[in-house]
């Protein structure tokens, strides 16, 4: 019994030993010069980093937009939301360039026909002929015209 | 004794601890100021040093008993935050996840310069002369009056290097930095439990090494 107190007696000796040698480490003062040159040291090295940082893609997104990925749940969403998106664009665009409406309708292509656009476009302008216009010169007989018969295929 | 396991360095915590909010001085909040520096405003991180230069100084001191040793892990403890904080997601707060880098950086430090390095220590205020511990060790009856002030600082500091890495984490955490049971598990990746543990063994050991010195 004795052995065992003397035991408590002295682990609480050395317990508030310990203890008031640990207090006196509060008293250890860095210096301040040393101090204040160590954190112009770090805003120097700071600086410097920021100066040669490229910034990757993924930085700008995660700092652009940092919901997306605080909150991967609705970022995948938000992906979804864009592929509907942009697959019911696609579809549509699809739709209106494959449609030949334009040309099969009797009165777009009446509209068309009388447009300026189209005989602008797809006549060719000829020079008007005079009525007496002679197609064949004066001297010509209709003896000289010759008619050639077809020549029967070599065998 | 359950082992931690530990994370990367400038890995979060996952929760965030009340008592970090009590530590924060006036001023924008930590997060207006960590929000600004990622989007790379230098002078809102030039805030965040201010603010916790001293504790992360005092953390990598006590750590390492060598004060160019705390010096250049301060430096590069807030050059590693900074390069780090566009991942920094906000799940802990800036005050935890800053320590957990102080911690790993200072242990990875210590592991690469395994030679023992030779205290350097900083000085003792003035006031400790008018401190009640210092009066009660220096009295009559103590077993350390005649020991000096410096011999007693040297031998208290070799004795918190002869604790192991993880040991000297809480001692140093809790005892002389006075941070909670439940925000240095957080820091150190432990359970509670864990750092209780350690706690009670660091300052087992520590008496046994001194109780050699009394004698």
């Amino acid at each position: 019994m004795k052995n065992e107190t003397e035991e408590v007696m002295i682990e609480t000796e050395a317990d508030l030993l310990l203890k008031q040698l640990m207090h006196l480490k509060h008293y250890e003062r860095p210096d301040e010069a040393r101090m204040t040159r160590n954190k112009q040291n770090i805003m120097r090295q700071v600086r410097e980093a920021n100066a040669n940082k490229r910034k990757s893609f993924g930085d700008l997104l995660e700092i652009n937009i940092p919901w997306f990925f605080a909150e991967p749940k609705y970022g995948i969403a938000a992906v979804f939301v864009a592929f509907v998106v942009l697959q019911y664009a696609g579809i549509t665009a699809q739709s209106s360039s494959e449609s030949t409406g334009i040309y099969t309708s009797n009165n777009n292509i009446a509209a068309l026909e009388q447009s300026s656009i189209g005989a602008a476009t797809n006549s060719i302008s000829y020079p008007s002929l005079p009525n007496n216009y002679q197609l064949f010169d004066t001297n010509q007989k209709s003896s000289d015209v010759m008619f050639v018969e077809r020549l029967a295929p070599k065998k | 004794m359950a082992e931690d396991v530990r994370t990367e360095p400038d890995q979060e915590p996952e929760e965030e601890l009340e008592t970090v909010e009590e530590q924060v001085d006036e001023g924008p909040p930590d997060d207006e100021l960590v929000l600004k520096s990622q989007q790379g405003d230098v002078h809102a991180f030039d805030l965040l040093v201010e603010r916790y230069h001293g504790k992360i100084y005092g953390l990598t001191y006590n750590m390492c008993s060598n004060r160019e040793d705390a010096e250049d892990l301060t430096q590069e403890v807030f050059v590693k935050a900074f390069e780090a904080l566009p991942r920094f997601k906000g799940k802990s707060s800036f005050y935890t996840w800053l320590y957990r880098i102080a911690v790993n950086k200072t242990i990875n430090y210590r592991k690469k310069r395994n030679r023992k390095r030779a205290l350097s220590l900083d000085q003792f205020d003035q006031e400790i002369k008018t401190d009640e511990s210092y009066s009660d060790l220096t009295s009559k009856g103590s077993p350390l009056r005649n020991i000096s002030l410096s011999e007693l600082q040297i031998k208290l500091n070799e004795v918190l290097q002869t604790l192991s890495e993880k040991h000297r984490t809480v001692v140093v955490m809790h005892d002389m930095q006075g941070i909670p049971h439940e925000e240095i598990a957080k820091v150190v990746g432990a359970s509670v439990g864990t750092v209780r543990s350690r706690l009670f063994y660091a300052r087992r050991q520590m008496q046994a090494e001194l109780s050699e010195f009394v004698k």
